[in-house]
């Protein structure tokens, strides 16, 4: 099931909601657990004993870790525990990858699995991952409550696309929390501008983003304006979900990590990565990249380290070349900024930020090709090779008829608005103004966010591949 | 207002608003069929063990949410004004207005459904007619864009070339450009149809073409009833409506309108009024889509008859070419198999035009 859809909005949530806020609250995590298991059977009915398995493992290692703790039955249960968590991932998710490339280096043709990929699996064995390996280390008791750490694994709010929570972030809350009307508020505003932001802006542009897919009148200009559509489409997309996790949490008591920073105003690509998808690259920093040494070792290996740490991060989003490319592209871009590039980027004020769009527009290229001749083809075309038009006809059309969407999406992407709000908030006499039209504005955008989706309009699930 | 109070009209109101419409989606009896979209309306879906785990149940509970939301069609409105108000789109789900008419972008030229169409074209040819002496015609009526976005930024086929290429496929029959005797006020503002009061001279210069004069005059009749054309509900905006008219003289009063649809003939009226009033007006026009058809007219001045092939177009055109023939024989080919034909209509030394909208032979994978 997803956030923005009907079957969620206006039958799943509000049921949910009441039986949560009238359980008692010993009972409130049995119902998260319970209600969070139907969200992931409705989407994935095959899938929920996998999920439940996965959940059954980390609580058993979890206590197996820390009954042997200090002894070396303890690091025996953490690495079954890794290997079962990462077993679990490469068979449902990289097995045809491997058997694909294997069939190709050597010329055999073993049967494909065909295995469908449960969603969200990425994200709930990374959370399995850190709670064990939290756990071998000592920075959290392991829970005792399988319901607990089960309603942990499985919340809903972040069970299908992110953020990755860890379970030190939540472990008190798992056990204390208040739900305030404050809280709520907060967290209905933040659902609410994350709908809209997807319902809205995202799914309007992945529909321009699908429109040049199928096209055949490409141009130099379509392209740009497909790359920049789709920039704008993945950012709107995943930190509207990520606006919409963060807010039900709060509706819900807890308070979640935040996951987006507007990236697109960094001055650098390693700022650019302090800000995107920071629960996984804090995921990728704390259990990876410092395991390995991080910079605190010779230049050779913290170079390999970086290579790792990028590789498996481009893997992590989807089981193909492209996305491994993609990683190790930014792997490439961190390193000449680490190097030598960093300390003239901060002398700008302008190109910086021009770089670092461009680089990461053409990486989101790379992202959303289909394979990597197609990346390599659609790049290509937008510096005029492969014989393709400056202009065209479809351009021209589709960039007045996304024009105001797009100004609008490029305004949100930065921090702009909320600036304008907040010194508005500040005034003396507009601030209370400003109190009584924000929850008529959240009203329009839940009634206009809903019209899209009964109008039956473009909604794609963007994460199916992680 | 200070903060907490903010706070509690936020939670207040989207509790209102969350709880109303569930309640709503729960309590709403389901609709079999939307007026304003023209189409079936997802029903609830089958429960059973295998469409659950198949995940079919799911899916269809969606489209089901979707089609059943309460005030839906006033939600479709808040979609609309939104996209074309607030966001300034062009088009709203293809569905675009220019110069006071409403329209739907098809600017792909579909060259798979170009052969398709072709090849039913080729295959009636060489089956019923390539060994007789009769005259093959094609006309191809434009759709409205052809008309609206000349020299616009909104996208159209590429007419000429779409053309071009039917009739190198079709190389056998005679092409009639009707399109000089046709503009954009040929065409109702919220229909894809064209006008029947406004098709005298389509009329004339396609018989012509075929070797018969027309000289009739009509009088104009318009119903009562205000036209919402197809275009009007998919916009979902409150669009004023058209009115339709239609042409009457003595000759058409006395011809007689058979339909086949059956096996048996049965007599059917030029102008359908229950249609008329009926959820698509335009259907009024020899009643709609029937498969097979015949207009004959007794007080025609020759006995030259003629076979049209043709979709919905041709309803409103083919009772003004009823002057210049004794019999005119309508064949959809959408409706009845093509290798059925021989048992039902004699060929043999009739002329035959092959009249199609650019979008039909766009997206001809009806024709059989």
């Amino acid at each position: 099931m997803l956030f923005c859809s009907i079957p969620f909005i206006y039958y799943f949530f509000p049921c949910t909601l009441l039986l949560y806020l009238i359980a008692p609250k010993q009972l409130k995590n049995s119902v998260l657990l319970l209600s969070s298991l139907v969200f992931y059977w409705w989407g994935e009915p095959r899938y929920v004993f996998l999920m439940l398995a996965a959940i059954l493992l980390g609580y058993v290692f979890g206590l197996l870790i820390e009954k042997f703790k200090d002894r070396w039955q303890s690091k025996l249960f953490l690495i079954l525990s890794v290997a079962s968590s990462l077993g679990m991932l490469g068979y449902y998710k990289y097995a045809d990858f491997f058997i694909q490339n294997f069939n190709a280096a050597t010329g055999l043709s073993v049967p494909l699995l065909n295995i469908a990929l449960p969603i969200g699996i990425s994200f709930y064995t990374f959370q399995i991952l850190s709670y064990t390996v939290d756990v071998y280390r000592g920075d959290v008791a392991a829970q005792k409550n399988p319901i607990n750490l089960g309603a942990y694994i499985a919340m809903f709010p972040q069970l299908i696309a992110g953020p990755i929570v860890r379970y030190r972030d939540v472990e008190h809350q798992l056990t204390d929390r208040k739900l305030t009307i404050e809280r709520t508020a907060i967290g209905i505003r933040r659902f609410i501008f994350g709908f809209a932001k997807k319902i809205l802006i995202a799914n309007s542009l992945g529909e321009l983003c699908d429109i040049f897919g199928t096209s055949t009148d490409r141009s130099v200009m379509f392209c740009w304006l497909y790359a920049v559509s789709y920039a704008l489409q993945v950012y709107f997309d995943f930190s509207g979900y990520s606006d919409m996790a963060i807010g039900l949490g709060k509706i819900l008591g807890f308070e979640f990590m935040e996951n987006f920073n507007y990236p697109y105003i960094s001055a650098s690509i390693t700022e650019f990565w302090r800000r995107w998808h920071i629960s996984l690259g804090s995921w990728f920093r704390d259990y990876v990249y410092i395991p390995l040494g991080g910079n605190r070792v010779s230049k050779l290996r913290w170079l390999r380290n970086i290579f790792i740490v990028w590789f498996l991060t481009g893997f992590w989003h989807g089981a193909a070349w492209n996305f491994i490319v993609w990683g190790l592209y930014f792997a490439v871009m961190l390193l000449i900024e680490k190097l030598w590039l960093l300390k003239y980027l901060q002398k700008s004020k302008v190109l910086n930020h021009l770089y670092v769009l461009f680089f990461v527009i053409i990486s989101f290229v790379i992202f959303n090709a289909s394979s990597m001749s197609d990346a390599v083809v659609c790049i290509g075309n937008m510096f005029g090779f492969g014989g393709v038009p400056f202009v065209s006809a479809q351009w021209l059309y589709y960039l007045r008829s996304y024009a105001v969407i797009l100004i609008i999406a490029a305004i949100g992407a930065t921090p702009l608005a909320a600036k304008a709000v907040s010194r508005l908030k500040e005034t003396k006499s507009l601030g209370k103004w400003v109190n009584i039209a924000e929850p008529v504005v959240l009203l329009i955008l839940l009634v206009v966010s809903t019209a899209y989706l009964v109008d039956g309009s473009f909604n794609p699930f963007l994460y199916f591949r992680f | 207002m200070t903060e907490k109070r903010k706070n509690i009209v936020t939670v207040c109101l989207f509790a209102v608003a969350i709880l109303g419409l569930s309640i709503g989606c729960w309590l709403k009896t389901p609709d079999a069929y939307s007026d304003s979209e023209r189409r079936a309306l997802q029903t609830f879906p089958e429960l059973t063990w295998s469409t659950v785990m198949s995940g079919d149940f799911m899916t269809e509970f969606e489209l089901y949410t979707q089609d059943q939301f309460p005030a839906r069609d006033q939600f479709r409105t808040v979609k609309s004004i939104c996209a074309f108000y607030a966001f300034s789109r062009l088009d709203n789900n293809d569905i675009f207005i220019k110069d006071g008419h409403i329209s739907k972008l098809d600017y792909v030229q579909n060259d798979p459904m170009l052969d398709h169409a072709a090849e039913r074209f080729d295959y009636i040819y060489n089956t019923y007619l390539s060994s007789s002496d009769a005259d093959v015609y094609l006309s191809i009526v434009p759709d409205k864009n052809y008309f609206l976005n000349q020299n616009s930024i909104y996208l159209s086929l590429d007419y000429d070339r779409f053309v071009s290429d039917m009739r190198q496929r079709v190389d056998y029959m005679t092409y009639i450009d009707i399109t000089d005797t046709l503009s954009i006020d040929d065409y109702y503002r919220t229909d894809s149809h064209w006008r029947q009061e406004r098709l005298i001279d389509t009329a004339r210069d396609l018989a012509s073409a075929m070797g018969t004069e027309l000289t009739a005059e009509y009088d104009v009749n318009t119903l009562d009833n205000p036209f919402y054309g197809v275009y009007s509900g998919q916009s979902a905006l409150p669009l004023s409506p058209d009115q339709i008219r239609y042409l009457t003289n003595d000759t058409l009063d006395s011809c007689i309108v058979t339909s086949y649809d059956t096996g048996k003939p049965v007599p059917k009226p030029m102008y359908d009024m229950e249609k008329a009033h009926g959820k698509d007006p335009y259907e009024m026009f020899l009643c709609g889509s029937d498969a097979l058809l015949t207009i004959e007219n007794p007080n025609a001045a020759s006995d030259k008859e003629i076979i049209i092939f043709r979709d919905s177009y041709a309803s409103s055109l083919t009772p003004l070419l009823a002057e210049g023939y004794s019999k005119i024989t309508l064949i959809d080919i959408r409706y009845v198999r093509s290798d059925m034909l021989g048992n039902l209509v004699d060929f043999s030394g009739h002329d035959v035009l092959f009249i199609y909208s650019s979008t039909i032979l766009n997206n001809s994978l009806a024709l059989k």
